[in-house]
């Protein structure tokens, strides 16, 4: 095997430098990956959007591509494109609460005053009512337990609860109870006790005061199975004007001290009317898929290999996950690195494995609506056109036309007791300084293959400030280095090919998901380093003028501590998140070279 | 880790590093790009690997690796630099150590205890007591059964060299293939211990290593050094006319670099670090010696290189925590293999990197004297 191995290796390798000459003797040579990049970072392509034209176009172009390698679309289909429905968006259709005190209703119904909640259920139902605080609930644990509803029936009834978290209860217990405060976890607390529906508030001692909870873009979106609104400070008076003894911020004061024993009470002689009404987008995204058969027609039975890349991005980031400066909002992300660079290394290697002997046969695919929840790659092991124990191991590409100082990570890697040899094999002619990541839960469609027991790899040259900006741009790739990265991955893609066995898949035990909900209201400007592994935080930028950047944090600085918790890694950094109050200013310890130093961070409300 | 490395006290001391800290460490310091470059993870395979030394050609690296699942300890291995193929080269069963090409011809040379009929227990041992989830600190045990081997690659004929009692490993050949300089702590054996130097054999045996050399068919054994304490890993210079090793004190806590002629004459002292200097390795230009110390804290480890005669004061080369050593230059002098633990998770692997030659003469120029 040894030397069967190493007789081919030169070949392959001699190939792909191959792809950067003017010609091959064989046939023309195919495109560079500079070409490809800059083709589908064009603004013509006006930022691959799942479902925008934009995407079609780049989809047309992958598929005039994998048809003149000569790829065909699996068996069983007609062609290379697979489209999957999604849901593009949500808003509010007309969404309204009608409080009744005696005889006289008051009804609201201005997008200010009232908004169905993205996972509401479509529906108009009415009911007593049940404040129930901050309706959290937390697991109860030898150390602690919380629970809004304790001694509370809310069977058939609205509840009306506070946003957020208590907000001046002390750091463990916020932490605590951070996690449970996502909206989706109180509507499922809600639901479970067989309340109608959920009204929420945004308390007058909160952030966003008195505001409505604008409609979110939330593309997973299995109904809640509940009637969910968020309602503005008119509404909450008009409600908390039935209690004579009491005022909203009174009650929420109380509620503030975090005290699990402070109980919410029914709100008497008043019937809460609330029609929810959420306006679904669906739309169609397009992965495109084709594969390259084995050539010894015999071998065909054997466990296919299937190499990928993302090749969508964000549009004009419309779509919530933009990370673009207010003066650049809405302009075209271009998404060079994310995910061109990958969509590029796959052509590539796809390219020269098209022209070597296959044991195997190779899947390429580019996967969609990846930008929006890994949507195109979970459709596709979700209804897998070859069965999934049909394949032997996948490769992904996400982001890796950003190498510095010859670093790559490869993350994944404990997918499989396979991966080491090859990494260490492969590695010895390319020369990458490789940073290994066992952890294959990455916020990419490796994901979706390490779900479903797929040996997986999973190539990366880290974060950036560009990163989903308008800035992430052609001219900003390092092409020598992602043509070396196509290098490095396609000989382990042609060992994959022609080894007698395929690597064994073994699972990683997820970590115990530490990430704080507080997360998402705070705004600290941070932009982690995924790649580099240090003790601390790396921070691979900061945002412009974002509270890291007024604090004089910059690129490059390790957080070391912040808020009096130590932070040895990126889950200590998100915990410790739940610990900041929103313009409170926190202690921040970093490094910065050899000399740590203290600096003052204060963080302020996502919007 | 690896015998020619560091004696019992450094290597309890680098079990605990590494073994106890699983937080991967600070990325390393750009000072030491100043010297060398494009530095990266040769071996990535297995639990550790170290000791990597350079085939004649340059196109070979000979290394020791845990990576056979079936046993715990060291073998031997080649990687090849064109193909990335590993090959064991060793027996497979049993403890192995320090491995060596042999100049002009097909020969690898390494220290072995497989001749030892308790080796498939011990394996077995080693494996239920990792099974067990329980940790220790790493420790070298000097096995008294180790010897030294010669494997023909082509054949795989292996001959025995050493067969005396006690330890005998870290052998390197003469550049002519014909001389063989090691360490033993045979001295242990051969001779009537008194009541103090037998507590000693028990509690740490390396006590009793000392310098030796013998013809490459393992015949006329002479032993060069007698000073107490730890005389280990000996190299020939590049033009074979001198040996460099490290020489303990006493108490097994000091080491310095040193260098004499291959009969034992003319021995002089190259380093005087008051630390742990040990791993010394000549730079194929003659000029300098690449070597490992402590100096900066006890259980960080850095690459130093110091002028042949050691005139003046060594020059730093690493800056990662945590462990760097063992800097085997390349043939050419222009790279480097050396074991780090600079990528995290406890335990060593080799690194390779571009060696700056001329930046590394210039710096050594402007040291001061010692
Ligand atoms: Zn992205």
């Amino acid at each position: 095997m040894a030397t069967l191995l190493r007789s081919r290796l030169v070949p392959l390798l001699t190939l792909l430098a191959g792809i950067a000459a003017s010609a091959s003797a064989q046939s023309a040579a195919p495109p560079t990956t500079r070409a490809h990049v800059e083709r589908l970072a064009s603004p013509s392509m006006e930022g691959r959007l799942a479902g925008s034209p934009g995407e079609q176009q780049a989809a047309q172009y992958l598929v005039e591509q994998l048809t003149r390698m000569g790829a065909r679309p699996l068996p069983g289909q007609t062609s290379m494109l697979s489209p999957f429905t999604f849901t593009a968006g949500s808003k509010d259709g007309g969404s309204s609460i009608t409080v009744t005190r005696g005889t006289t209703p008051s009804t609201f119904r201005s997008s200010t005053e009232v908004q169905a909640l993205s996972f509401s259920d479509s529906a108009e139902v009415s009911g007593p009512v049940v404040f129930a605080g901050y309706g959290i609930v937390v697991p109860s644990s030898a150390t602690f337990g919380y629970d809004s509803y304790q001694g509370l029936d809310v069977k058939d009834r609205i509840v009306v609860v506070l946003r957020y978290f208590p907000e001046d209860a002390d750091a463990t217990t916020r932490a605590a109870l951070a996690r449970y405060s996502d909206l989706r976890y109180k509507a499922q607390a809600a639901r479970q006790r067989g309340a109608k529906a959920l009204v929420v508030i945004t308390g007058p001692r909160s952030p966003n005061a008195g505001a409505v909870v604008p409609m979110s873009f939330d593309t997973a979106l299995a109904g809640s199975g509940l009637v969910a609104a968020s309602a503005s400070g008119a509404v909450a008076e008009a409600i908390f004007t039935a209690l004579d003894d009491k005022t909203l911020e009174g009650v929420q004061k109380e509620f503030d001290a975090g005290n699990p024993h402070t109980t919410g009470f029914a709100i008497p002689n008043l019937t809460l009317t609330v029609s929810a009404r959420v306006v679904r987008e669906q739309q169609t995204g397009r992965n495109v898929v084709a594969y390259l058969p084995a050539t010894p027609a015999a071998a065909a039975s054997r466990p296919w290999v299937v190499i990928g890349a993302h090749y969508d991005h964000l549009g004009r980031g419309s779509a919530g996950n933009s990370l673009a400066a207010a003066d650049q909002a809405g302009q075209i992300h271009h998404g060079a690195d994310d995910n061109a660079s990958g969509t590029a290394a796959v052509l590539a290697i796809a390219d020269a494995l098209a022209r070597v002997p296959r044991k195997r046969h190779l899947v390429v695919a580019f996967w969609s609506g990846e930008e929006l929840g890994l949507i195109g790659s979970t459709a596709f092991v979700n209804a897998p056109p070859v069965p999934i124990a049909e394949m032997a191991a996948y490769l992904n590409f996400d982001m890796v036309g950003r190498s510095t100082d010859n670093k790559l990570t490869v993350q994944a890697t404990g997918t499989s007791p396979a991966w080491p040899r090859l990494l260490e094999q492969a590695n010895v002619a390319a020369g990458f300084d490789l940073v290994l990541q066992e952890d294959p839960y990455q916020p990419t469609d490796v994901s979706s293959f390490n779900g479903v027991g797929v040996a997986s790899l999973a190539f990366f040259t880290g974060a950036h400030t560009d990163y989903h900006k308008p800035s992430d741009t052609a001219e900003k790739i390092n092409y020598d280095d992602l043509d070396r990265i196509a290098g490095f991955a396609g000989t382990i893609a042609r060992r994959l090919l022609d080894a007698d066995e395929p690597p064994l898949f073994t699972k990683v035990e997820q970590k115990t998901d530490t990430g704080g909900r507080a997360g998402l209201r705070i705004f600290t400007g941070t932009i982690p380093d995924y790649a580099t592994e240090v003790k601390g935080l790396l921070l691979g930028g900061v945002i412009g003028g974002g509270p890291a950047e007024q604090a004089g944090l910059q690129k490059g600085d390790i957080i070391v501590e912040l808020a009096g918790q130590s932070i040895a890694n990126i889950y200590d950094y998100t915990y410790a998140l739940d610990l900041l109050k929103i313009g409170q200013p926190a202690t921040v310890v970093y490094t910065r070279g050899s000399a740590r130093r203290t600096t003052t961070l204060t963080p302020s409300a996502r919007k | 880790m690896t015998p020619r490395i560091w004696p019992a006290l450094a290597l309890l001391c680098i079990g605990a590093v590494t073994l106890g800290a699983q937080a991967p460490p600070a990325p390393a310091d750009n000072r030491e790009r100043d010297y060398l470059s494009r530095v990266r993870r040769l071996t990535v395979e297995g639990r550790r690997a170290g000791e990597g030394y350079w085939s004649p050609d340059g196109t070979r690296l000979v290394f020791q690796s845990e990576r056979d699942p079936a046993n715990p300890f060291y073998q031997i291995y080649t990687l090849d630099f064109a193909t990335g193929d590993t090959k064991r080269v060793s027996p497979g069963t049993g403890k192995t150590t320090c491995a060596f090409f042999r100049p002009g011809t097909d020969q690898i040379l390494f220290a072995s205890t497989h001749h030892d009929p308790r080796s498939l227990q011990l394996q077995k041992e080693e494996l239920d007591f990792r099974a067990s989830g329980k940790e220790r600190r790493y420790a070298w045990d000097y096995d008294p059964e180790m010897d030294i081997y010669a494997v023909a690659e082509s054949s795989g004929t292996l001959t025995r060299l050493t067969t005396a009692r006690g330890y005998d490993a870290e052998a390197g050949y003469s550049p002519d293939g014909q001389w063989i300089v090691f360490s033993s702590m045979r001295d242990a054996y051969n001779r009537t211990l008194t009541a103090a130097e037998q507590k000693q054999l028990e509690t740490d045996p390396s006590y009793f290593g000392e310098i030796y050399i013998m013809k490459a068919d393992g015949t006329d054994q002479r032993r060069l050094t007698t000073a107490a304490g730890y005389d280990g890993g000996p190299f020939f210079t590049t033009k074979g006319d001198r040996i460099v090793w490290r020489r303990f004190d006493e108490q097994g806590l000091i080491a310095d670099i040193w260098t004499m002629k291959p009969d034992g004459s003319d021995k002089r002292q190259v380093t005087a670090f008051k630390a742990m200097s040990w791993a010394p390795y000549e730079h194929p230009s003659g000029e300098y010696l690449l070597f490992a110390s402590n100096k900066l804290g006890f259980e960080n480890f850095e690459v130093f290189v110091v002028d042949t005669a050691g005139t003046k004061e060594p020059v730093r080369i690493t800056y990662s925590d945590g462990f760097d050593g063992l800097p085997v230059p390349s043939p050419d002098g222009r790279q480097v293999a050396f074991t780090s633990s600079r990528s995290g998770g406890g335990a060593g692997q080799i690194f390779l990197a571009q060696w700056n030659h001329e930046a590394v003469r210039t710096a050594l120029a402007a040291a001061p004297p010692r």
